[in-house]
């Protein structure tokens, strides 16, 4: 799963950076072309949802997903990849 | 606990202000319905007017947009019509308190089976930043320039008074919990009355020094205490400080209900 934010909902609130118990979330510094400074992801892997929602089958956590006033954040389908070494903090 | 499926996606990006609190009650209240696994045919969101009251023109199910206050009347017709239908009632604190305060409390007295979920963002947003009858002491509004001089109403308190089943405050600071009160309050029969609490950055936070969003929920977060707490700091003889706000689960009682099939 892939955690996106939808640039066409999102009216740059910078709640999701409050809640994230990871702190992907940044505040942006880009204005897009609506003219909202749209939030900014880092390693957006490193969510919990993102790794663990195939295994349990289930929403883990989702915090971020329900506390976005604009319903802009939501995890999608992702295609067959690499695997790749993700380095978790705890 | 996805609730994209019950939002019209056309009318989306919504018309409240970036950081207004009333889209995470939307969240919270579609997850709760999607928990209930109810079909889309058989649940009616109604509302009054106000800010809070635009929220089932943002769902597919069908809705009804009343007059000023009167969103618990037409609920209880639209229940003592069809007692098969789920209603669920979205309104404002202006909305509920103010204008529609009568047919809060004798919609509490007659036990109807409703959810009423209050958007209390505590100060009329929509006509812009007037005082409400929930407005804290000392809040400065645009009716209010020196603070407001008059107590708040205690939803919850009346409601609870005049007899609703399942009375719960939460915050939007609090999804989780607030998503677990509404899934209560629509599983329990008779009249649900749920306060969620919301900010309002463009009216209420601009003028009471909390002008990021952040800044309110923040204040929510540091603000809030259980009503378990609270009933323990009483017993123990410590005071509460006046601005907190008392959340939880506040009542919950077995009175007979109007508008149930037997």
């Amino acid at each position: 799963m892939r955690l996106v934010i939808d640039e066409s909902r999102c009216k740059g609130c910078n709640l999701c950076t409050l809640v994230c118990p990871y702190r992907i979330f940044r505040p942006g510094t880009k204005a897009n072309p609506r003219g909202v400074i749209v939030p900014e992801l880092d390693r957006p892997e490193r969510c919990a949802n993102c790794r663990l929602q195939r295994l349990y089958g289930r929403t883990i956590c989702g915090m971020c997903q329900m506390i976005c006033p604009d319903q802009a954040i939501s995890w999608e389908e992702e295609g067959p990849c690499e695997p790749m070494k993700v380095a978790i903090e705890y | 606990m996805t609730f994209d499926e019950w939002l019209r996606v056309d009318r989306l990006p919504h018309i409240y202000c970036a950081g207004c609190g009333n889209g995470t009650v939307i969240n919270c209240t579609l997850s709760a319905v999607d928990q209930m696994g109810w079909k889309k045919e058989e649940i009616v969101f109604v509302s009054g007017i106000g800010c809070s009251s635009r929220a089932p023109g943002y769902i597919v199910t069908d809705s009804l947009h009343t007059t000023h206050g009167r969103a618990i009347a037409f609920a209880t017709g639209i229940k003592m019509a069809n007692p098969d239908l789920k209603v669920v009632v979205f309104t404002g604190d202006g909305d509920l308190a103010a204008i529609g305060g009568n047919h809060f409390i004798h919609g509490c007295r007659r036990n109807i089976d409703l959810t009423v979920i209050c958007m209390n963002n505590m100060i009329y947003g929509m006509t812009g930043g007037q005082g409400s009858p929930t407005t804290p002491r000392g809040a400065l509004s645009t009716t209010t320039p020196y603070g407001s001089s008059e107590a708040a109403f205690d939803l919850c308190g009346l409601a609870a008074a005049a007899g609703a089943n399942y009375v719960a405050r939460y915050t939007s600071y609090h999804v989780k919990e607030l998503t677990l009160a509404i899934r209560t309050g629509l599983g329990n029969p008779g009249f649900s009355f749920i306060e969620a609490l919301v900010q309002c950055p463009t009216n209420y936070g601009r003028r009471n020094k909390l002008r990021q969003v952040s800044d309110q929920i923040e204040y929510f977060k540091s603000h809030a205490i259980l009503a378990q707490k609270a009933e323990r700091m009483r017993e123990e003889g410590k005071k509460i400080p006046d601005d907190m706000i008392i959340i939880g689960e506040l009542a919950r009682r077995n009175r007979p209900a109007l508008g149930v099939r037997k």
